[in-house]
């Protein structure tokens, strides 16, 4: 059976199409301010990059923020229930998913059938999301994307103690006026941040193997200040922008 | 699915209009007092009002007008005043809404009349003690602090004597402010009507054992008013057998409080008081019922303290080990009692900013929970009356999520046990 | 100083003092959270009291316990706790003082696994009878406890030792206050800060004698110092304070801290335990007559009073007051406590503190601006 799945998020809308367990194709676009077109074209633009037709997708799920927007969709799933499935795809035997977006971030725990057990969600402070990064990555000029190469390079992370994003900024600013190095300030900034995140995932228990997903994933130093922080080694989902959307194209398949 | 005019008419619970007929008449005798020569005193939800009513002293709650002011979505408004007055908006908001409502007379029912006395029992938090402190400085009348000391694993020897002692303190200091003494018959009637009320009002809890029950957590919430602040009335005792009546009548006919209840929860924690009809609705658009809540429970779970025919004696046990007064471990152990007696399928807990008691130990109380039977449990982070600390699509995708795994749990139980 | 010196490496690394106190002594180390913890009765019990103020790392453990609308006072220390840091602990008390260290001595005997855990589920109101006489029935029972616990017997000459060695930890630092007050230059308001701190700390024999040589020598230097009429005198009022930093940013700004109200502070030492037949009833007495903690009650109005005093009493220009985020008490008093200080003619400044303080160009700011202001 092929199905497709559409994870509508405030910054990017993605969508996948999977069938009999591989996937197909997947597509990410920007939201901007219109969730409904946004899931209108990203699906579209799937469907034509992929060379396929919408007469061959038997059901489609739509995810994120935006799901009920997505008027074509058989069915909506909360993002919990998508990025379990998605994981699940990749890693049958995963039991805890950690998932850092733009502007949330979560901890799932599966139980050894697979099925979600518990989860934990910060969707009150930006301090454990993708948005902390961003907002560091112009106070240091520093393009985001190179973040994680440059922690690496760190050999004493500076300690950056503010809670709150707006104010750890104000941190960093003074970080780099003391004349602190940008990989340990980065460094700083991933301890940061795996701080706050490990907080939350404490809170549902961490169970082997585990794996990462969403935008943030990417940054090989937030993974590592993760890994240490939480004292297990944690798999890095390949498709971790649009395991929602994979996630989703899969609970499709149970319709 | 949506429901004909005539299934949801069968289905309103038809005592709530005698509820708020009762509820407005007491605000009203309450507001005419001083025409009427008696004294008005403000006490603590958790106050022993038994022998106020025996002196016949009515008694007033800021915090059911707290309640009322949220459910009114009056409380931004009142919260912010408070923290232009000086109070930090991290303090309890029935305290910040009921301090700034008294200066302007705010609030649905024009402000609350000015107390003649403050009756502040700390079993409740040690916030009351401070908010009854400013509100003692402000109208300038006598307080009573009725300070029932914490039983985080036994009431003690001392405990139990100093709040004996206090019990006759109170009644002292309720004579010197009335000139009178007070009626010990009159009292002991008193105590007998406050224990059957609280009898009546376990059995209408009770009927929720049912399946499909007749009544929410949120109609409890409503209901529970009575029994609260007017507890040791006849006319608790009166409302109660009409409601336990009503109810009996519905489990019989198999009429439930929501459409189709194929879900059971339990809830922790005071209500969302300015989203009520919101969370009563999403949760039975997922065919969940909220059976259960271990707040409205507190109004009669001291009663296997009480000695009916002792009633002042055991008051000081009974007021000191009500459910908030209580260890972490101890508070568990009762929800775990529920979770059973009410066949819950999942655990919704409100973890109230307002309210330090009740939700400082929750992450722990929700580890048992999991532990111990296994349910899947939901943390909702809001405020009572507070709106500004309510996130509605956030929470909306929590309760998604919540149920999304309770439906997967019960297909994956069935197949189970069909398997088997 | 050399005293200062030695208080300060204690104050830095507090469990490795504690660790070597209680290999060399063998006495047993037993925690406390609140000021109304009657000392005497743990050291008549043969063991060794120390506070425990939150903590200086990261709180990280503790989340999962604690929501984040707790104190960083409470959730620091649950957070020792929970990271094993001080598992040297035989014990911890906790005293009954406001809702978030109530639910705290909970949740600490349900995950802490070590050392014995007692609660002293002292009086929230103070002033009558009942409460005072319910005051020594829960320290004779707290005695007994602790007693059967720690497997000795707490005799009354054992209370008596132990109230002349806290009576004299008090009355020196007292003194030391005193002294300073009439010459702020003496002492920086930091070193007075970490010598209060060590002294909760601190093995209590060796204390008396530190603080006594301590006394002596700045009586020596107070002979040679200047009165310095353009420094503006301050007092600061609140709960606990872990930050010596704020009084370096004080004193830049032309201000000189000359007495407290704090928990961590004044509040600690004021008071000597009075004569009298029963030991235990002297410790009460001092408990239910000392300056009172927003979280208990005496009168409507004292604390109020007792900073109006302060104020008179120590010549000074204004309060600051740095209160805990999370701390409801405090939050509740401040308004009245404001208004009082308006009648008066003192000028007031509050700021919201947490654990870590805030950026220090924030702080200072504020603290030159409030001076300017003087």
């Amino acid at each position: 059976m092929r199905t497709a799945g559409i994870d509508i998020g405030s910054i990017t809308a993605k969508a996948a199409i999977v069938e009999d367990g591989g996937i197909l194709g997947t597509k990410i676009i920007f939201t901007g301010y219109n969730a409904e077109a946004a899931g209108v074209k990203v699906y579209q633009d799937l469907l034509s990059e992929s060379g396929l037709d919408t007469s061959s997708i038997a059901k489609i799920v739509s995810t994120g923020y935006g799901r009920n927007s997505v008027k074509f969709a058989d069915k909506t799933f909360t993002e919990i229930m998508a990025h379990a499935a998605g994981a699940y795809l990749l890693n049958p035997k995963i039991r805890t998913i950690i998932d850092i977006g733009g502007q949330d971030s979560k901890a799932i725990a599966l139980d050894e059938h697979g099925k979600v057990r518990n989860f934990v969600m910060n969707d009150k402070c930006a301090a454990g999301t993708g948005r902390f990064l961003e907002v560091m990555a112009r106070a240091l000029e520093v393009n985001l994307d190179e973040f994680g190469a440059m922690s690496l390079q760190s050999k004493l992370p500076s300690k950056i103690s503010s809670l709150c994003t707006v104010f750890a900024e104000s941190e960093v600013i003074s970080l780099i006026a003391r004349g602190e190095k940008r990989p340990d300030i980065i460094a700083g900034i991933h301890e940061s941040i795996a701080a706050r995140v490990s907080s939350m995932i404490a809170r549902v228990g961490v169970a082997e193997p585990v794996m990462i997903t969403g935008g943030v994933a990417r940054n090989a130093g937030v993974v590592d200040a993760l890994e240490r922080k939480l004292g297990v080694k944690i798999a890095v989902s390949s498709y971790a922008q649009v395991n929602g959307a994979i996630g989703a194209a899969v609970l499709a398949a149970t319709l | 699915m949506s429901e004909t005019n005539l299934e949801k008419d069968k289905r309103k619970i038809k005592s709530e209009k005698k509820m708020r007929d009762i509820m407005t008449t007491y605000y009203i005798d309450a507001k005419t007092a001083r025409q009427n020569n008696k004294k008005v005193a403000w006490i603590t939800s958790g106050g022993p009002v038994e022998p106020l009513i025996a002196m016949d002293i009515i008694p007033v709650y800021p915090e059911n007008h707290g309640a009322m002011i949220g459910a009114s979505k009056m409380g931004v408004d009142l919260c912010e005043k408070a923290e232009t007055m000086g109070y930090s908006n991290d303090l309890c908001s029935y305290a910040r809404s009921d301090i700034s409502c008294a200066t302007v007379n705010g609030g649905p029912i024009g402000g609350l009349p000015e107390p003649d006395m403050l009756v502040c029992c700390n079993n409740i938090c040690g916030t009351v003690l401070k908010w009854y402190e400013v509100q003692a400085r402000y109208f300038n009348v006598p307080l009573f602090i009725f300070d029932t000391p914490f039983c985080h694993t036994e009431y003690t020897k001392e405990a139990k004597r100093y709040v004996e002692r206090q019990i006759n303190e109170y009644i002292l200091f309720l004579e010197n402010i009335c000139g009178r003494k007070m009626d010990q018959d009159h009292m002991k009637e008193v105590g007998k009507i406050s224990f059957e009320g609280q009898k009546l009002w376990q059995e209408v809890l009770d009927t929720a054992i049912n399946k499909p029950s007749p009544l929410t957590a949120f109609d409890a919430f409503f209901h529970l008013a009575l029994i609260v602040t007017l507890r040791g009335t006849q006319q608790t005792i009166d409302y109660y057998q009409g409601l336990l009546a009503e109810m009996k009548e519905r489990v019989r006919a198999g009429i439930g409080a929501i459409p189709q209840e194929k879900y059971r929860l339990l809830w922790d924690n005071l209500p969302i008081w300015y989203r009520m009809k919101w969370l009563s609705q999403k949760f039975a658009e997922h065919n969940a019922c909220l059976v259960a809540d271990t707040y409205t429970s507190a109004w009669c779970g001291s009663m296997k303290y009480i000695d009916e025919s002792k009633f002042l004696d055991s008051m000081a046990e009974a007021y000191s080990r009500i459910y908030l007064n209580i260890g972490v471990d101890e508070m568990a152990k009762m929800v775990i009692e529920m979770i059973d007696k009410y066949d819950v399928d999942g655990f919704v807990l409100h973890s109230n900013r307002s309210c330090k008691p009740y939700s400082f130990g929750q992450l722990d109380i929700q580890r048992v929970v999991e532990k111990e039977r296994g349910i899947p449990c939901l943390m909702i982070e809001a405020d009572m009356v507070d709106e500004r600390s309510f996130s509605e699509s956030q929470i909306s995708t929590r309760i998604d999520a919540f149920m999304e795994i309770i439906k997967e749990r019960k297909i994956s139980s069935r197949v189970r046990e069909t398997e088997s | 100083m050399d005293t200062i010196a030695e208080c300060r490496k204690i104050v830095d690394q507090p469990y490795s003092y504690l660790q070597k106190l209680k290999e060399k002594s063998g006495k047993r180390m037993v925690g406390y959270v609140c000021s109304y913890t009657p000392e005497e009765i743990i050291m008549a019990a043969g063991a060794h009291p120390f506070r425990l103020f939150g903590t200086k790392q990261n709180i990280h453990l503790a989340d999962s316990h604690l929501q984040s609308y707790c104190c960083s006072v409470v959730r620091g220390i649950l957070e020792e706790g929970l990271s094993r840091r001080i598992d040297f602990l035989d014990g911890m008390i906790f005293p009954h003082s406001c809702d978030s260290i109530q639910r705290l001595s909970d949740i600490w005997r349900m995950n802490i696994p070590f050392g014995f855990h007692l609660d002293l589920v002292l009086p929230v109101k103070l002033n009558t009878l009942s409460a005072q006489d319910y005051m020594i029935d829960v320290l004779k029972k707290f005695s007994t406890d602790i007693g059967r616990t720690l497997q000795v017997e707490v005799t009354d000459n054992a209370l008596r030792k132990a109230i002349t060695t806290t009576n004299a930890i008090r009355q020196s630092i007292k003194d030391i206050y005193d002294l300073r007050s009439q010459h702020p230059r003496l002492m920086p308001g930091s070193d007075l800060y970490t010598l209060v701190r060590a002294s909760m700390i601190m093995d209590r024999e060796p204390l008396v004698d530190l603080l006594s040589e301590t006394l002596s020598e700045l009586k020596a230097k107070a002979g040679e110092e200047k009165a310095d009429a353009s420094l503006k005198r301050i007092i600061l009022a609140g709960g606990i304070c872990n930050h010596p930093d704020i009084y370096p940013m004080i004193e830049d700004a032309g201000g000189a801290v000359v007495w407290d109200d704090f928990c961590t502070g004044a509040r600690y030492f004021t008071e000597l335990v009075q004569e009298g037949a029963d030991p235990i009833a002297r410790i009460a007495g001092r408990l239910i007559n000392r300056v009172v903690c927003p979280a208990k009650h005496t009168d409507l109005d004292g604390r109020a009073k007792h900073i109006v005093r302060l104020v008179k009493e120590e010549n000074a220009r204004g309060v600051i007051f740095l209160l805990f985020k999370f701390c409801d008490p405090h939050a509740f008093d401040y308004p009245d406590i404001k208004k009082y200080m308006d009648e008066a003619g003192i000028p007031v400044l509050l700021l919201e503190i947490d654990d870590p303080l805030p950026a220090e160009g924030q702080l200072k700011t504020r603290f030159e601006a409030f001076l300017e202001m003087v």
